[in-house]
């Protein structure tokens, strides 16, 4: 089933773009380390090179948002996860939505006016993308659009070590 | 939260910004954002079309691959929309590529593995002058056809055998 497209109209900074999208990645990096906990045999091997794909990725971020003179956005301590992760079925999913936020964020990139940027956010939205879509067992017409909420969000208060 | 339906995003840009538009000289030329928009619709024609094709010719293969097309057609009707047509042009409704289907299944999955790779990257290339609801647009569905790639990948190697 295809999400609903819900582009933005509004100008993006790209700081602000590439901050959600490390935001985004900081919460992936999370929560592969609680659905990895949760998976065995090859599932848990994926979620062990996603995750560490998202380290990478996350670390690619910060040397951009750097490099435009800002201080990257810090993870949390802990996050508040969309539903109850309890076994390897719920692990999937959480690992779909993780991918779904990702790939959100960076559609976000997208709308930056700077080509560059904007590319970039572009290609690096395929990737999780194609994630999202192994570990949900299908594609969908729309990546990264649909306007929902973000899958997993920063528990208030909590602060990285 | 970057936001906003397309249907209240439709591209009024029919025309290229200049001024004084003399009545005489006939219809001013296209924008760039429509001209993209007419090269998108066509190469999601031309997708669809082999699809089709590739479906009618190997129904064992139809389930999987019906519902890649299901998802190019939803982009065709997402890129129609954004367009509202300009005086004296209509949106392009022909398919511009009519590739024979090869007579093994394999080699008609690689096909279609190669117009989706080619589809995705006229989309990024599309990027650079959209304005950025479109540029988002385009990247989602440039994301989308990047999925399909990995499903075809898998569906030809399952045809092998």
């Amino acid at each position: 089933m295809s999400a609903t497209p819900t582009p933005t109209s509004r100008p993006v900074q790209p700081i602000a773009a590439l901050q959600t999208a490390l935001a985004a990645e900081h919460a992936a990096v999370y929560g592969y380390g609680v659905a990895g906990a949760l998976l065995t045999g090859g599932d848990q091997a994926t979620a062990l090179a996603d995750w560490r794909s998202h380290e990478e990725a996350r670390d690619t971020l910060e040397a951009m948002i750097v490099k435009l003179g800002a201080t990257p956005v810090a993870a949390s301590g802990a996050y508040t996860l969309p539903f109850a992760v309890t076994d390897a079925r719920s692990a999937r999913r959480l690992a779909a939505a993780l991918e779904d936020g990702v790939t959100r964020a960076y559609l976000g990139v997208v709308a930056v006016s700077d080509t560059t940027v904007r590319t970039f956010g572009a290609l690096a939205m395929q990737t999780p993308a194609k994630r999202a879509a192994a570990w949900r067992g299908s594609t969908i017409a729309f990546p990264g659009m649909g306007g929902s909420p973000p899958p997993i969000s920063p528990r208030p208060g909590m602060t990285s070590p | 939260m970057l936001a906003a339906s397309t249907t209240t995003l439709p591209v009024f840009l029919a025309l290229s910004a200049c001024a004084g538009p003399n009545p005489l000289a006939g219809p001013p030329p296209l924008s760039a954002d429509v001209r993209g928009l007419f090269d998108a619709v066509t190469e999601e024609q031309n997708l669809i079309w082999i699809y089709k094709r590739t479906m009618a010719s190997y129904s064992a293969m139809a389930p999987a691959l019906g519902a890649l097309l299901a998802e190019h057609q939803a982009h065709l009707t997402q890129l129609r929309a954004m367009i509202v047509e300009p005086p004296g042009k209509t949106v392009p409704s022909t398919v511009t590529r009519k590739p024979a289907v090869p007579a093994a299944p394999a080699t008609a999955v690689a096909q279609l593995r190669t117009a989706e790779q080619s589809a995705g990257t006229a989309q990024l290339r599309r990027l650079g002058r959209a304005a950025a609801p479109l540029a988002q647009l385009y990247a989602s569905i440039a994301a989308s056809e990047a999925t399909h790639v990995t499903t075809l990948t898998a569906l030809a190697a399952g045809s092998h055998g």
